[in-house]
């Protein structure tokens, strides 16, 4: 029951507005210490250096710099401004431009916090500077950088892959056409709200003296190519053999400075100030996740696990209830355990009674990592939130953010709906 | 007032031990001799021993059980010595090693031919006990995406390969390098890397590496990997003599239920592999190869037992114990093989 | 007066942290390039330099935290403190310095300590052929950085004092800004 306790406490804690990271930390100080007195502590330098050498997470920092290369060089804005302008009269130009690109950098990395930070610092100024709604701005973003979870490669689908004894090839396979459809679906709705919605996301406006909209396509086309070029160079690289899903984010990094160098943007000075803003939202990042990491063992030292566990172990129904009420528990414990924890915890639990009624591994995994996903956005807990406002303008609120993501969240659960009455649909049986 | 405990009730006392594995939940045949060992030990003390495992799942710390279970932190671990190879260079032995002993030879080397003498006095100066843990027998060679013919097509190849065995690759010109296992699928499958080397059949059927490499290679590295169970020493002490007895009884009978239950899901995963991926090419490396890295790994080998006098005797003794023991072996299994042919 | 100065003198002291990651990063990128290109092209692995790689990256964001937490970078929930006085704003930043932020910092470190010092005295290296020694030196950045974590977290606590003394005048909160 601690960990319950503990976890409300940090609820509430949250809300006093003092560093996330530390609130996490602290608690699960307070806690742990009551619990089971300090010494639990001194499992927190192991842990802290499993982090340090999970060599995957460095496309946080690599992704994160590329990023901010691309929009102090006015790339990634001349980007998003073009693709934006492409769609001439479609409202909502913008935050269909930034779904094709968050679904790009997903095909790289499967870090969400990489992605979510990176399009953070890429669109919103830009969304922001042409005065879309900051609800929906912050909405794609979260939900957009969020893709690197279901479109491979991704980290939780080669978790599940392992804990589920179902081949990592096989689910990135399946995972491509629920993850297109996510996609459309995004982008879907986004014409759908700006259609409704008009002032939510104005047209960006076509300058007059432009020339004929042939000219203005070759503009745009002109503007777009060099940074697209790279990032399809950083898919690239790994479809190539050249590099891993990790290194090719440092070829982004290293590919946004050589454009820098060739529009004449570059100086030792941009690099440094670069570098400076990388290292400020990666230590945000990873400052949530050393938080998040004692806030995990007091959780798991104090018992809480065998609390869920307990809950989970018998789920009533036959295959479509047992289905319905295991994505209900993963959806509500996404709120406020890590998915890396719910993968080799709760899917443990959850597989032998899947496996005795029949269902079909690989739609169980997908169904699962889809709904994991979900858990990055969910508030108050969701990291892709937290990541988000750690690079947002001053102007975006936490609750811009929370508001933003519902819509979103809730495409999600309709497409897991989808997968789980149509896996014919989806090739999952 | 004075509490007076009869000897009845101090016999009763439960003693809790906390175990580290360095292994994941549910990690197949390795998640069995910790979980056996602590059922067994509970049944045949009444349950007045209780040991509590916690998966690297729970500390997160694979490759922290050594100083975990030194420090005190937990009582016990589940591991491999040769993990703890870049602490202390002398645990390297008591695992496997590339043309070592078999399973078999290996365990009547620690029992009856002085191997847990030298592995106690390897360990000792740690504050530690090491036990054998399970075996999973021969390792498979690895996965390849191109034929090995002669020694130079082991010149830049690029595997996954950690440890010792990677230096002796190394010495002919092989790239031993570090892949994160999330994104060793996508490398062997890209190319970024040209070989990798994992478990054995089920492991590496899980992660689905005979669908992206055509070569599967016999093994020569690791031919028969023993687990550790790693003890406190001062935990252990404060143990009354019958549950020490039960203990390392109930570590022994563990390690031995391992392997063979290892030995049977290898036969069954084998079976499994061949009918249903029939396009998997099964190869061993050519005589030439294996000759070139038998030279490589004694001549490692022979710095290793140059630079320091434990290296060569724990070496020394487990060349002696295996030059009177594969004879026997090579009358015994290798000519009742033979005779099938 | 001495607390404010005391105050500028910790804030230099996470900015130089700052730098000093900000060098780590730029040095990170282009070393797993590095790696990367004399792979590719000349299909040359070394492995120290694939372990500098998160040596680099690890000291990088392990002491981009005190820098952080002095530009103020890390993420709040602002739905009620966007609103709250300058003062109230100061009361909370002492309140979670002093409750949260140095005990969890401190514990840490303390245990930190004993974490390195056990590499440093089994001489720990990589058990990777070629590999980097010296492993204590990136395990004693742990209890390093969360030790200057405290420290900047002793620069936030001045800041809220000679905020509540008057000093600050301007509203020092600012979300972080890219
Ligand atoms: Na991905
Ligand atoms: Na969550």
């Amino acid at each position: 029951m601690i960990g319950i306790t503990m976890f409300f406490v940090a609820l509430v804690m949250l809300l006093i507005g003092f560093p996330v990271a530390f609130i996490f930390g602290g608690v699960a100080l307070w806690f742990g210490v009551y619990a089971e007195g300090p010494d639990m502590f001194a499992f927190m330098p192991f842990r802290i250096q499993s982090i340090m050498e999970n060599t995957v997470l460095m496309a946080v920092p690599l992704f994160v710099f590329m990023g901010i290369v691309l929009q102090k060089t006015r790339l990634a804005e001349q980007l998003l401004e073009s693709m934006g302008k492409l769609f001439g009269g479609v409202r909502g130009g913008l935050a269909i431009s930034t779904v094709l690109v968050g679904a790009l950098l997903a095909a790289s990395t499967g870090v969400v916090g990489a992605s979510v930070v990176a399009m953070g610092l890429i669109s919103l100024p830009v969304m922001l500077k042409y005065n879309y709604d900051k609800k929906l701005a912050c909405g794609t973003i979260c939900a957009s950088g969020t893709l690197g979870q279901i479109i491979p490669p991704s980290i939780i689908l080669i978790i599940l892959g392992d804990v589920m004894g179902i081949p990592v090839g096989d689910l990135f396979q399946a995972a491509i056409l629920p993850g297109a459809i996510l996609i459309g679906a995004y982008i879907i709705y986004i014409l759908i709200y700006t259609f409704l919605k008009p002032e939510a996301a104005p047209a960006l406006p076509m300058d007059m003296d432009d020339g004929t909209r042939k000219q203005q396509v070759y503009k745009a086309l002109k503007a777009i190519i060099p940074p697209l070029a790279l990032i399809l160079v950083v898919l690239g690289s790994i479809f190539a053999g050249i590099a891993t899903p990790t290194e090719s984010s440092a070829l982004g990094g290293v590919g946004a400075l050589f454009l820098a160098l060739v529009y004449r943007q570059f100086s030792w000075k941009m690099v440094y100030e670069s570098a400076a803003e990388t290292v400020k939202v990666t230590a945000m990042v990873f400052a949530i996740l050393l938080g998040a990491t004692a806030f995990s063992m007091a959780f798991s030292y104090t018992g809480g696990e065998e609390v869920v566990e307990h809950y989970l172990s018998n789920l009533p129904g036959g295959a479509m209830g047992f289905l319905l009420l295991s994505m209900l528990a993963i959806l509500i414990l996404g709120f406020f355990i890590d998915f890396v924890e719910i993968s080799f915890i709760i899917v443990p639990i959850l597989l032998p009674a899947a496996e005795v009624l029949g269902i079909a591994p690989v739609w169980f995994a997908i169904l699962i990592a889809m709904n994991l996903q979900t858990s990055f956005l969910t508030p108050p807990f969701g990291f892709s939130l937290f990541y988000l406002k750690g690079v947002a303008p001053p102007q975006v609120r936490t609750l811009d953010i929370y508001k933003g993501v519902v819509p979103f969240i809730l495409l999600q659960i309709a497409i897991v709906i989808s997968i789980l009455l149509f896996p014919e649909f989806y090739g999952l049986v | 007032a004075a509490v007076l405990i009869s000897p009845a009730q101090a016999a009763e006392k439960v003693y809790t031990l906390k175990l580290a594995e360095t292994w994941p939940t549910n990690f197949g045949v390795f998640s069995e001799p910790a979980r056996r060992m602590a059922d067994l030990a509970n049944k045949m003390s009444n349950g007045r021993l209780e040991i509590r495992i916690d998966t690297a799942n729970k500390h997160k710390s694979a490759f922290g059980v050594f100083d975990m279970v030194r420090a005190g932190q937990y009582d016990m671990g589940h591991s491999a010595s040769y993990y703890w190879k870049g602490k202390v260079p002398n645990t390297l032995y008591f695992t496997t090693m590339p043309f070592g002993m078999t399973a078999t030879e290996q365990y009547g080397w620690f029992y009856y031919g002085g191997g847990m003498e030298l592995m106690q006095k390897v360990y000792e100066p740690f504050n530690l006990m090491s036990f054998p843990g399970g075996n999973t027998g021969v390792q498979m060679g690895g996965w390849f995406q191109k034929e090995i013919n002669s020694v130079e097509d082991l010149e830049g190849l690029k595997m996954r390969i950690p440890g010792f065995a990677g230096e002796v690759l190394a010495k002919l010109g092989a790239n031993p390098t570090n892949i994160p296992p999330g994104e060793l699928y996508t490398s062997l499958e890209r190319r970024t890397i040209d070989a990798l080397e994992w478990v054995g059949p089920s492991m590496d059927l899980r992660m689905g590496f005979h669908k992206i490499a055509p070569y599967y290679y016999t093994g020569w590295h690791e031919p028969g990997t023993e687990l550790q169970f790693l003890v406190n020493k001062r935990s252990f002490d404060k143990l009354p003599a019958d549950l020490q007895e039960i203990l390392t009884t109930a570590m022994r009978v563990a390690a031995y239920d391992m392997t063979i239950q290892s030995y049977h899901e290898s036969g069954q995963n084998w079976a499994t592999m061949k009918a249903e991926f029939p396009n998997v090419e099964v190869k061993s490396f050519p005589p030439e190869v294996l000759a070139a890295l038998r030279k490589a790994n004694d001549e490692l080998l022979a710095e290793h037992a140059a630079n320091d006098e434990l290296a060569k005797e724990i070496l020394d003794s487990q060349a002696e114990y295996m030059g009177v023991v594969r004879q026997w072996t090579d009358i015994a299994d290798r000519a009742y093989l033979n005779s099938f042919e | 007066m001495f607390l404010l100065r005391l105050e500028q003198t910790i804030n230099a002291f996470s900015d130089w942290l700052g730098k000093i990651s900000a060098v780590l990063f730029v040095l990170m990128l282009f070393n797993v390039f590095y790696d990367v290109i004399t792979r590719y092209l000349f299909n040359d692995v070394s492995i120290a330099m694939q372990e500098m790689e998160w040596h680099l990256f690890a000291a990088m964001f392990m002491l981009g935290v005190p820098f952080t937490l002095k530009a103020g970078g890390h993420v709040r929930v602002d739905l009620i403190y966007e609103g709250l006085s300058l003062k109230k704003k100061a009361w909370i930043d002492l309140f979670g310095v002093l409750t949260l932020l140095f005990p969890f910092c401190l514990l840490v470190a303390w245990y930190g300590v004993d974490f390195a010092r056990e590499s440093f005295e089994l001489g720990e290296g990589s058990g990777d052929p070629g590999g980097l020694p010296y492993r204590w030196v990136i395990k004693a950045v742990i209890p390093f950085a969360f030790f200057c974590t405290f420290i900047s977290g002793v620069g936030l606590m001045l800041r809220a004092i000679n905020t509540l003394n008057g000093h600050h005048k301007s509203d020092d909160y600012i979300p972080t800004q890219h």
